[in-house]
Parts: C-alpha cells; sequence; structure tokens
C-alpha cells in the first residue's frame, strides 16, 4: 500500500466518490483479514455504504461475496463495528442472492448481544428472513416486545410490523405482549460505564415512549379487519391517560378516523372526546382533530352541528398564528379542503389569511391566496383580485398556474363578476412573464370564460386579438386563433376579428399560417356580415399560392368548401367548416381499436362512426361544466400542479366519495356505459330495437352486503325499453342456475309496456356478475311506471375442488325480492348547456308547477342531489350547492329530451323549516307533456 | 393507517448534488412498479435535481412537491431533506424531522457541512438508520438517538505476551515502519 493510497483512505469520503473496484478489492482483503482490523473495517463499510446510497450497483456474485466477508466480520467482538457491520448486512441483502447464511450470528446477537447492538440485530432481522424463516424469530421477537428497554422493544415491534406480510400469523401468536406495549412506559436505562467509550459522546437519551406508536401500528394492522376489536382499542386508548407519546395519540385519533369511515353512527360516542383534544397540548394532535372532524363533517354533514364545526375553525385560526411554518401550512392544507365544499364556514379566518398573503413561504401565501378566492363573495372578489395583481408578478410559475386556476373555478362561480376576472386575466396575459404552461393556463381560463359565460365574448376576443399581435408560443397563438374562428363569426363585428387574423398570414410561420386560414374560412358562412364571403375568399385565393404546402392545402380545400355551400343541395361543406357536433372521443377510440382488430375482410367494408355517440355543442358544454364543477370540489389545486401522479387521482376519486351526490365519476360511468350498450346490442334479440337513446345509471336495487348484490340499468329505444340487471353473487360455494327477474307493473291495468321476453343467466359461480335482461314494447313514446321486481333462480353447491356444482345436484329453486325499478320522466332527458338560464326560462312555452313536502330528515344538500339525479339535468349557475346558512335555495336545471330534443327548464324554490323542506318546482319546456311529467314525477 | 410515513431522506449538497440518498419502500411487498422513485436511480436522481432547484435558497421549510411532503433545510452547503406522505400529519413529520437535524447537530459536533459530513459518513449512516427504519419513525427525540451512535473504534494495540520479546519487537518493527511510510 502506497502512502498515496493510505492517505485517501484516511480521508475517507472527503472529495469525489471512491472509485467502486477499489473498493471492492479493498473491503474483500480487509474483511477477510485475520485478526480483523476494527477501525479500518468501518471506515470502509463506510465508504461502500456511501457508494450503495449513490446509486452505484453490484452484480449480483460482486455482493454476494462483500456480504459473505462481511458476515465473517460477526466474529469480532467490538459493538462500533457491529453496528457499521448490520447497516451493510440490511443495504446488501437486497442484491447479495444468499443472506441466510447471516441469520444465525444475528440471532445470536438478539439473544446474547449487549443494549447497544440488541436493536440493530433485531431490525437487521427484517432483510434476512422471509416466509420459511420467519417463524423460527418467534421466541425472540416475543421476548424483544417485553423488552424493558425502549430500543429494543421498539426494535422488535418494528421488525415485526415489516415481516407482517410474511408471517402474519407467527406475529399475531404473541399480539398480546405486543398489546402491553401500548400502556407500558419503558424508561431507557443508564448507559453502562464500558459503553460510554464506544459512543460518539455522552449524550442521556430522554423517554418519548415511542414503542407506544409502534406498538399500536402493530396491533391496528393485526386486527383491523375486526372492527368490534378496534372500536374496544379506540376507546380504551382514547379514555385513559396512558399515552405519553404525541405520534401515539395522533394514531389514536387515526383510529378514530378508521372507524368513523366505517360506521358513521360512532361519531356521537368519540365526539366530545375528539373536541376535547382540540386544545391538546401537542399540536399535531389538534391538527389531525381538525383534519378528521373537518373531512368526516364533508361526508356527513347532519352529524356535526354548525355550532361544533365551529370549534375546529377558532382551533384552526389560532393555529394560523403559531411561529412554525408546518403548522401554518397543515391548517391551510385543512382550510383550503373545507373552502372547497363549504368556503362560507371558515369566513372568520379571512383577516388571517389576508396577512398570510405576504408569508415568506410562497406555499403558505398561496393557499391563503387560493381559499380567499373560494370564501370570497361577490362584494369583495374585485379588491381580493386587485391583490392578487401585485402578487402574482413575483411568484413563480408553479405558483401563478395555482392562482389562475382558483381564478377560474371563481369565474365559473360568479358569472357575473366575469368583468373583472377578464380584466386580470387579460393583464396577466399580456404583462406577466411566464412560462408556456402558465400562459396556457391563463388562455385556458379565458376560454372557459368565453363559453361560458357568453356575455363575456366581445370583451374577450377584442383583448386576445391584441395579444397576439405580440405572442411568442405557436401552441398558445393556434389555440386562440381557432377560438377566434369559432367564436367570432357569430359576433356583431366579425370583419374586426378578420383582419386581425389575416395580420397573422402575412406576418407569422406556418404552423400559424395554417391555424389562420382554418379560422378564416370559418367567416365565410357568417350569417352577421354576408359581404365578408367575399373578401374572404379573396383573401384564401392570395394564400393559396403560399409556400407552404399544408397552408395551400388548407386554403385549397377551404375554397372548395366554400364553392360547394353556395349551391345548398350538399351539406358537407357546411358541416366541415362549421361543425355542429363533435364524437365522443373514448368511444370512437375504442370503435376504432375494435373495427383495427377485427379485420374480417381486410377492411373492405369502410369504418361506421354512426354508431359511435355524438354531441352537440351543447352537450359538450354540459359535459365540461359538470366536469369542471366536479374538479372544483375534488380539488386540483392540491398539490403543486405537477402533472398527475397516480396517488392524486386514487386520493381525489376516494375523496369524491363523499361529496357528491350526482357527479361522481361521470367520466368512468360514461365508458361504462358503452361498454353495456356494446354488449346489449351484441345480442341478436336487441339488434332489431335500432340505437339505444339513452341508458341511465345503474340503480342499486339491494343493499351492497346482500347475497345478491343486484343493479339495475334502463335502456330505452324508439319503441322499446329494456331492463339490464347486473347480478353478483356473493354467496360463497353456492352457484345459481338459471337467474332471472321477473318485472311486474305496479299497474298492469293501465300500463303502456308490454313484456316481451327475458334473456336469463345459465350460471352465475360465486363471486361472479352477470347480466340478466328484461325486455319491453312500449307503445306510447314517453311512458312512466314503476315495476315491481324478483329474483328467480336455482342455488346448488358448488365443489370446492372444481369449482363447478356437484354432478347430479338438482338445487333448490328459490326467489329474492329486490327493491323496485321506476322510469320516470329523468330517463327521457339529458343535461345540456345553455349560456343564460333566465331568458331561456322566460322563452319555453308550455309550463307546469307542482309543489311537494319532504318530511324525511333531509338537508338542502341532499335534496338538491336528489333533484339533480332524478331529473337528470344539468344545474346551472352553480346552484348544486346549498348554502350553509340559509335555509331557502334556488334550484335552476336545464335539460333536453333525449327522443325529440326539445327544451325543458326547471326552477326549483326550496325552503327547509322545521317541518321539512318545501319544494315549489316550475317547469317550463317546448313539450308540455315531457315538462309535466318531469315536474310531477320530480320526487 | 400505517407506519410507513417516511418516504426518503436526503441530503444534497450545494449544487444539488446528492451526498445522501434513501428512499424507503415497505418490506416484503410487492414493489409497484410504477413508483419508479423507489426502483430507478435514474428517476431518483432526476426528482432530486428538480426538488433542489425548488426549495434552493426558497427558505420554505415545508412544501408539496409531486404528491410528497417535503421538509428541508438548508445550511451553508447542505440540505436536508425528508420526503413524507402527503396524507401523513404535517407536524409528525415535522418531529421527524426535528429529530433529524438535532440528532445530526449533536452527532457531528462540528456542525453540519459538507466536508464534516463526508468525513464523518458512518455517523451519519447509524444517526439516520437510528431514526427511521424503513420508513417507519423509531425516535424523535435527538438524544436518545445520538445515544446509540457509536464513534469509529480506536486502533487498539495490545500485546500478545505469549508470543515473548521477539513477537513484540516484530511487532514494534512493523508500527515503527507504517509511520514512516506515513511520512512521520
Amino acid at each position: 500500500m502506497s502512502t498515496k493510497t493510505y492517505k485517501k483512505f484516511e480521508n475517507a469520503g472527503s472529495g469525489d466518490l471512491p472509485d467502486k473496484m477499489t473498493v471492492y478489492q479493498d473491503c474483500m482483503n480487509t474483511f477477510n483479514e485475520s485478526p480483523v482490523n476494527p477501525k479500518r473495517c468501518r471506515v470502509l463499510i463506510s465508504r461502500l455504504l456511501r457508494l450503495l446510497s449513490n446509486g452505484v450497483a453490484f452484480p449480483e456474485n460482486e455482493a454476494t461475496a462483500l456480504f459473505f466477508s462481511i458476515s465473517k466480520l460477526f466474529q469480532h467482538q467490538n459493538d462500533a463495528l457491529r453496528q457499521a457491520v448490520y447497516l451493510a448486512i440490511k443495504e446488501l441483502s437486497g442484491m447479495s442472492e444468499d443472506v441466510l447464511m447471516a441469520t444465525s450470528s444475528i440471532m445470536k446477537d438478539v439473544q446474547n448481544g449487549s443494549d447497544l447492538v440488541k436493536p440493530n440485530a433485531i431490525r437487521a432481522l427484517t432483510y434476512v428472513l422471509d416466509e420459511s424463516t420467519a417463524f423460527s424469530a418467534e421466541r425472540l421477537l416475543k421476548s424483544a416486545v417485553v423488552s424493558k428497554h425502549p430500543s429494543i422493544s421498539s426494535a422488535a415491534l418494528c421488525t415485526s410490523y415489516n415481516l407482517l406480510p410474511i408471517s402474519e400469523v407467527t406475529i399475531k401468536r404473541f399480539a398480546n405482549e405486543a398489546q402491553e406495549g401500548i400502556s407500558d412506559l419503558k424508561q431507557f436505562p443508564s448507559i453502562p460505564y464500558d459503553e460510554h467509550s464506544l459512543l460518539v459522546g455522552e449524550f442521556y437519551p430522554n423517554s418519548t415512549y415511542m414503542a407506544q406508536y409502534h406498538a399500536i401500528g402493530l396491533i391496528y394492522q393485526l386486527k383491523k379487519n375486526d372492527k368490534m376489536a378496534i372500536l374496544k382499542l379506540a376507546s380504551q386508548l382514547a379514555n385513559s391517560n396512558t399515552l405519553k407519546n404525541q405520534l401515539a395519540k395522533v394514531q389514536v385519533v387515526k383510529l378514530i378516523d378508521d372507524l368513523l369511515a366505517r360506521d358513521p353512527q360512532l361519531y356521537r360516542q368519540f365526539e366530545e372526546i375528539l373536541l376535547s383534544w382540540l386544545t391538546n397540548k401537542h399540536e399535531a394532535v389538534q391538527i389531525e382533530v381538525a383534519k378528521v372532524i373537518s373531512t368526516f363533517s364533508l361526508r356527513n354533514p347532519r352529524l356535526v352541528s354548525p355550532e361544533r364545526f365551529s370549534y375546529i375553525v377558532t382551533t384552526l385560526q389560532s393555529l394560523l398564528a403559531v411561529p412554525r411554518v408546518s403548522t401554518r401550512f397543515a391548517v391551510l392544507r385543512i382550510l383550503n379542503k373545507i373552502a372547497m365544499v363549504s368556503p362560507e364556514k371558515i369566513a372568520v379566518c379571512n383577516a388571517e389569511l389576508e396577512t398570510l398573503i405576504n408569508d415568506s413561504n410562497r406555499n403558505i401565501s398561496t393557499y391563503a391566496i387560493t381559499i380567499l378566492l373560494k370564501t370570497g363573495n361577490a362584494s369583495n372578489i374585485a379588491s381580493l383580485i386587485s391583490r392578487i395583481t401585485r402578487f402574482i408578478h413575483d411568484v413563480s410559475d408553479d405558483f401563478k398556474i395555482i392562482i389562475i386556476d382558483a381564478i377560474r373555478t371563481l369565474s365559473l362561480n360568479f358569472p357575473q363578476e366575469w368583468k373583472s376576472i377578464v380584466k386580470f386575466l387579460i393583464d396577466v396575459l399580456k404583462n406577466s412573464e411566464g412560462g408556456l404552461k402558465f400562459k396556457n393556463t391563463v388562455v385556458e381560463a379565458i376560454i372557459d370564460i368565453v363559453s361560458f359565460i357568453p356575455e363575456s365574448k366581445d370583451m374577450i376576443l377584442e383583448s386576445l386579438c391584441d395579444f397576439i399581435e405580440d405572442c411568442e408560443f405557436n401552441e398558445i397563438l393556434v389555440r386562440i386563433l381557432h377560438l377566434l374562428g369559432k367564436e367570432g363569426p357569430y359576433t356583431s363585428r366579425p370583419s374586426l376579428y378578420v383582419r386581425h387574423i389575416y395580420n397573422r398570414v402575412v406576418l407569422e410561420n406556418s404552423i400559424i399560417r395554417s391555424a389562420a386560414v382554418v379560422a378564416l374560412a370559418k367567416f365565410a358562412l357568417t350569417k352577421n356580415d354576408p359581404t365578408l364571403k367575399e373578401s374572404i375568399v379573396s383573401l384564401l385565393n392570395r394564400i393559396a399560392n403560399d409556400q407552404d404546402d399544408e397552408v395551400r392545402d388548407r386554403a385549397t380545400i377551404a375554397l372548395r368548401l366554400i364553392e360547394f355551400s353556395e349551391d345548398d343541395s350538399t351539406t358537407v361543406a357546411t358541416e366541415l367548416i362549421e361543425p355542429k357536433y363533435f364524437y365522443d372521443l373514448p368511444s370512437l377510440e375504442a370503435k376504432l381499436n375494435n373495427y383495427l382488430n377485427t379485420n374480417d375482410d381486410s377492411f373492405k367494408t369502410p369504418f361506421d362512426a354512426s354508431s359511435v355517440r355524438r354531441f352537440t355543442e351543447d352537450e359538450v358544454k354540459a359535459i365540461e361544466l359538470k366536469r369542471k364543477q366536479e374538479q372544483a370540489l375534488t380539488g386540483t389545486t392540491e398539490g403543486t400542479s405537477e402533472p398527475g401522479a397516480k396517488k392524486a387521482k386514487s386520493e381525489s376519486t376516494t375523496d369524491n366519495k363523499g361529496f357528491a351526490g350526482p357527479s361522481v365519476g361521470e367520466d368512468e360511468q360514461e365508458l361504462l356505459n358503452t361498454k353495456y350498450a356494446e354488449k346489449l346490442l351484441a345480442i341478436d334479440q336487441f339488434k332489431e330495437y335500432g340505437k339505444i337513446i339513452n341508458s341511465s345509471k345503474p340503480v342499486s336495487l339491494t343493499e351492497s352486503e346482500a347475497e345478491f348484490v343486484v343493479n339495475g340499468i334502463k335502456h330505452i329505444f324508439k319503441d322499446n325499453i329494456v331492463f339490464q340487471f347486473n347480478i353478483t353473487n356473493t354467496l360463497p360455494n353456492v352457484a345459481l342456475d338459471n337467474v332471472s327477474v321477473t318485472c311486474t307493473q305496479e299497474d298492469p291495468e293501465a300500463s303502456q309496456l308490454e313484456e316481451l321476453f327475458t334473456i336469463s343467466i345459465d350460471r352465475l359461480l360465486p363471486t361472479d356478475t352477470g347480466s340478466c335482461y328484461v325486455s319491453f314494447q312500449k307503445n306510447d313514446e314517453l311512458v312512466i311506471e314503476g315495476f315491481l321486481n324478483n329474483l328467480l333462480f336455482t342455488t346448488k353447491d358448488v365443489d370446492p375442488n372444481t369449482n363447478e356444482p356437484y354432478e347430479g345436484e338438482e338445487g333448490f329453486q328459490d326467489e329474492y325480492e329486490i327493491d323496485s325499478l321506476y322510469i320516470s320522466a329523468g330517463d327521457y332527458v339529458t343535461g345540456s348547456f345553455i349560456g343564460n338560464f333566465d331568458a331561456a326560462f322566460d322563452e319555453l312555452p308550455a309550463e307546469e308547477i307542482a309543489v311537494f313536502n319532504i318530511q324525511e330528515n333531509l338537508s338542502l344538500q341532499e335534496v338538491i342531489d336528489k333533484l339533480v339525479i332524478n331529473s337528470n339535468c344539468l344545474p346551472l349557475n352553480n346552484t348544486q350547492f346549498a348554502p350553509n346558512d340559509s335555509n331557502s335555495h334556488t334550484l335552476k336545471l336545464f335539460g333536453k329530451s333525449v327522443l325529440s330534443g326539445s327544451k325543458v327548464a326547471l326552477l326549483i324554490k326550496m325552503i327547509r323549516s322545521s317541518k321539512g323542506i318545501a319544494l315549489k318546482v316550475q317547469g317550463k319546456g317546448e313539450d308540455a307533456t315531457l315538462c309535466s311529467d318531469l315536474v310531477n314525477g320530480l320526487m | 393507517m400505517s407506519l410507513y410515513s417516511v418516504e426518503g431522506i436526503l441530503i444534497l449538497d450545494s449544487k444539488g448534488e446528492r451526498i445522501y440518498g434513501k428512499y424507503y419502500n415497505p418490506p416484503h411487498t410487492h414493489v409497484d412498479e410504477t413508483n419508479t422513485l423507489i426502483t430507478s436511480n435514474k428517476v431518483q436522481l432526476e426528482f432530486e435535481k428538480q426538488l433542489f432547484k425548488k426549495t434552493y435558497k426558497k427558505n420554505s421549510e415545508i412544501i408539496l412537491y409531486e404528491n410528497h411532503l417535503i421538509l428541508y433545510k438548508e445550511y451553508t452547503d447542505v440540505t436536508l431533506y425528508l420526503i413524507g406522505d402527503d396524507n401523513e400529519n404535517e407536524l409528525i413529520l415535522q418531529a421527524a424531522f426535528d429529530a433529524y437535524k438535532n440528532s445530526l447537530e449533536l452527532v457531528l459536533n462540528n456542525g453540519i457541512d459538507k466536508k464534516n459530513i463526508q468525513e464523518n459518513y458512518d455517523l451519519v449512516l447509524l444517526t439516520i438508520d437510528e431514526l427511521c427504519d424503513n420508513g417507519i419513525i423509531l425516535e424523535t427525540d435527538p438524544a436518545s438517538i445520538a445515544s446509540r451512535v457509536t464513534k469509529a473504534p480506536e486502533e487498539n494495540i495490545t500485546l500478545d505476551l505469549d508470543k515473548g520479546l521477539l513477537g513484540a519487537w516484530g511487532f514494534a518493527k512493523s508500527k515503527f515502519q507504517e509511520r514512516l511510510q506515513q511520512g512521520l
């Protein structure tokens, strides 16, 4: 060994990473030396670990060799070396192929090692045990769990926790000992004298009783399937004073949260104790309680009284003033969640929130602003926006995007405030520095406003024209040109935009020129200014000589189409220039995929696009508005806007379950519907019915825990109605044969429906789901009826070995009653969007008024959700959220008949009193029967 | 209600290069292939680069980043990070993070800086190992953590008397030569 390498070895770690091969060779040589040099070994191990930590990987044979030589160091009884050996064993166990050889040495340490290395040894067990050997550690772990030494006990609890996936049975055997770990207050013994010399300094451990936390975590995992056991554990811990550790206390709050998610009624039992923890000395506990109750009350608004809820808000409000950043951060995350659903509840915190706008942590200030934007009301929006205008120019793009998103939601909530919002957005767009992603968000927000607030169109389009004169991003320019082409022809002065668009053709690159050509073409057919057509044609003629292929092509096509449109014989031209409908993209994709995969006649039959669902523009808007309302609920503003990540999605879907009645999982629902429809239309008997006009959402007809879980879907055809029953067999070891459903009309005499046939399910094995269909002939266009349903089937025991019923088994005929299914007027209606509800409402000819009284104890929100589901209409002007501070509300719903496309609008006034809720429904529509059926069948 | 609340621990230098890095996955469970932050070193490095950009000289202490709660503290030429589950109680993670930085302060008695961390890498490793086991917070009291960290063993010079005087002479000679080589 030369002087140089020796030096390098002494200053291990300074400077660059050590060389991988050198470290490997040094390790192999030194570890196998005899006698062992503990100091050098530890330095080498530390260098090895530094390599591993920096992502340097060793091939399996080298890793195994290293692991083997490191396990030789067990012979040396130096605790300082031993600790390092354990670190290395843990890191290498993932790479080395044989780790079992270290097991016996480790177990020896667990039994006979000093208190110093015992915890390290116990925790190393996680890495060397597998399914087949885990049981051998039972006795060791058990005695370590009950050890009086806190570190040893914690180590054993954590190792057991880590081993749960492979040896739950073994660990269950000492569940009682683990449970004792919760109540046992273990103190650190004083450190023996000879150990002091090994340690890095003279530190005296304080008992924090962490073992309580680990023990609760372990016990929960062992008992989590047993609700009663968890309930017992939670009430025991909640009512005693044994818990000293703050993490353990938070854990108990989480336990209660877990219970409340299973059974909301338990809330009564825990309310007092939870509220009393709001003044706990640990902020962590306060935060957790506030988090749990606020999420709970959003899901079960009736169980938490407003007065109780205000305790939480008060606690959160006081926590906003604490110096610790993470506390404020945590509080704001909770407030933000509350603000998404009931902003008025936290309006009392506005003063504190306003001071936080200038917080040095940009996360905090951004949260404060987005919450303020949500709690804001019509009167203070303008002033709020002016404050943000000052703020937004000096934060980074990520935060700007979050704020713009919040403003976008705001514009949907307060359409009447569009002027100041649009002014702000345009200002930001023109004057703020920022990247593509940020500017794109702004443009998207603006596009939203244009499409949902028609009054704003002129002002926005004019400002955008100014903006594109000086815009550096192609993508954004193209989007704006598209928007101008789409909306411009319908404004009062289309010629204004033509000039701006043509300027782009003259000045910009070919991508933008092509987009501009398409936009220009749309102006040729405008009704508002017939003189334009000629000028557009001459402009396009000029562009047709462009140097770029794409631009030329588009201009030529546009010219031809305009020519076509002159002789009115064909609509192709108008359809292409001004499309009236859009394809449902997911189903188009599915159909195309299907077409490509089932290549029967090498594509001789052309693709049939007529079977793909098409939406008119209003429908697209309705869908989008719905999606945006949902987004506002689930809170895409959480997280610093980084793209996607699966986790966010799964979180939002679980969160969603609570808040939103009618709007859950719309997208998935659409897909599911398309799938059902495909399956249905694949059945021969249904082919002659033609296209499905409308399918309802699945209606649950049994409780979700019933032996047979059934849900029903109503498919409406031109002259027929088909019920689809999806039946799941939840019985273990029993198969159901010949499953069918009998549907009896509630009033068979007056029925307008004639049953045609039933398609039954041949066999449902345990856990299988199948669909059974019942078909009817419809004699009237609009049929409204209720059906009593019975499930008919033959049960047969299943041989668990073959998963088939025993041979020769005859089985029992049985019947099972399921809930009634109603065809209501809502099934003939689909939600539709209209920009100006009030004007449209006044214009519709037919009118129907009905009054309902609801005696049940429901909240306004629950009634609204029910109305939206029953009517199948789209709530407009953000009226689908009930105010929490008032007992009256007006809901505006708009829809369209699926049969004729006639419009229908509902204006529902509701007042809540001590006797219940009174509803006055005023319906207006183009079709009098539909309107009256819808109004009268609403509740 | 999992005990696995810490997802990773990092120490980056003033250029955002990794000095120490560990990402946790619950042991004996199937590694989620889509969670490349655990499996791919490349993804980790990119994550660290972006995270560093987000935090460098921002003085925020706690941020939400790609669905992780990140707590951090900047020192003169290093930054300590703790990556947590974004559903975990912020203050619990704060307690873990405080334990992390305070115990390092105790163990590295010359203060937290890059040179000190690199030269006492074994102490840093042991400290973090006593703080967090596979993502479970093991201990939150800095003194308790530090009291379990051993220092590097002394070079123990024991004379084996059984080998007699000649043995002792040989031993002394080799030691002497070693010192000479070091240029003493």
